[in-house]
């Protein structure tokens, strides 16, 4: 019961995280900025979701921990290489 | 209550879904565009393994899994492409 | 020998996808992880298991930390950017590097821009800065 509501909790967090994140792409920000506050958004927020998922339905434990981890890796190298190619130009906005 | 909380936790995903395509149709600068495109792929497949847990179908939920696993690749090809085609 | 990062991954993902800890797939993924092809340079150059096990470490608790800047960026809007330059330890592998380079961009408040071969990172910062 406890873990029920506590995997409500995580999600209900990691939404809010997703919202916080994405609504940050409507201001008219540079791509480098936009891309901290989307991996606030996106990685943290879906590895909490996901946390939360996983404290509901501990059944499928692995295929959850594989998609943490998977998430996590993937999401820093997609960040990394676009600010890399974003920037390599010289200028960017 | 379970199914009107997953039910609630599936609106709030779609409406938040739909910040990032209007700014993926709005934006004239590629690179944008590509941010605002790599938040929606990770934000379905997200919702896809919500979805399987909603339905309770694993099927579904190890599509989610093997699409988070195979990941962005193409995303970071397209970057590295469009890098190159800037500096010939 | 074999890239402890390398050989690491490939249990983990093996072991997550099958969920079995029986003795016979214990064995076949590490025959697996052992036959399947990898590059030549972790070959010749491994790394110290010291540096190996010190970065896991670092990678781990980059996690809390990750939720703690989070949070921080949430309740107080950081909104000064700047780019600074970090020195690269001596006597990394490639592998070392990646795991750097992970643990530095996945935090949320720094991102690495460029990781240059003379052994230094560009990375850009988000800093609070007070409304002039």
């Amino acid at each position: 019961m406890i873990t029920t509501v506590l995997g409500y909790v995580f999600i209900g967090i990691g939404i809010l995280f997703w919202f916080w994140g994405t609504s940050a792409l409507t201001t008219n920000r540079s791509v480098l900025f936009k891309l901290h506050s989307l991996s606030v958004g996106d990685t943290l927020g879906s590895i909490a979701i996901v946390f939360g998922l996983l404290l509901k339905i501990p059944r499928e434990w692995s295929l959850l921990v594989l998609a943490i981890i998977s998430l996590a890796i993937w999401n820093t190298m997609l960040g990394y290489v676009l600010a890399y190619c974003s920037t390599s130009r010289g200028k960017n906005d | 209550m379970n199914l009107i909380a997953m039910n609630f936790i599936m609106i709030a995903m779609i409406l938040t879904l739909l910040i990032p395509i209007v700014e993926a149709c709005k934006d004239n600068n590629i690179w944008q565009k590509m941010l605002a495109l790599s938040s929606i792929s990770t934000k379905t497949s997200i919702m896809i393994l919500v979805v399987s847990v909603l339905r309770d179908d694993w099927m579904i939920g190890v599509v989610a899994v093997i699409i988070l696993s195979v990941g962005n690749a193409g995303f970071m090809l397209i970057a590295h492409v469009m890098k190159r085609m800037r500096n010939i | 020998m074999i890239g402890y990062l390398n050989l690491m991954l490939r249990l983990a993902i093996w072991f997550l996808l099958t969920a079995d800890f029986s003795l016979a797939n214990i064995t076949i993924g590490i025959f697996i992880s052992l036959i399947l092809p990898q590059s030549y340079s972790s070959y010749k150059n491994p790394g110290a298991i010291k540096d190996w096990l010190r970065a896991l470490g670092e990678a781990i608790v980059a996690i809390p930390q990750a939720y703690i800047e989070a949070l921080q960026i949430i309740i107080r809007p950081h909104n000064g950017e700047d780019v600074i330059m970090e020195q690269v330890r001596p006597n990394r592998t490639p592998g070392l590097i990646f795991l750097d380079i992970f643990v530095i961009t996945f935090t949320p408040k720094t991102v690495v821009l460029k990781y240059h071969q003379e052994g230094q990172y560009e990375v850009h910062h988000v800093r609070r800065r007070r409304k002039s």
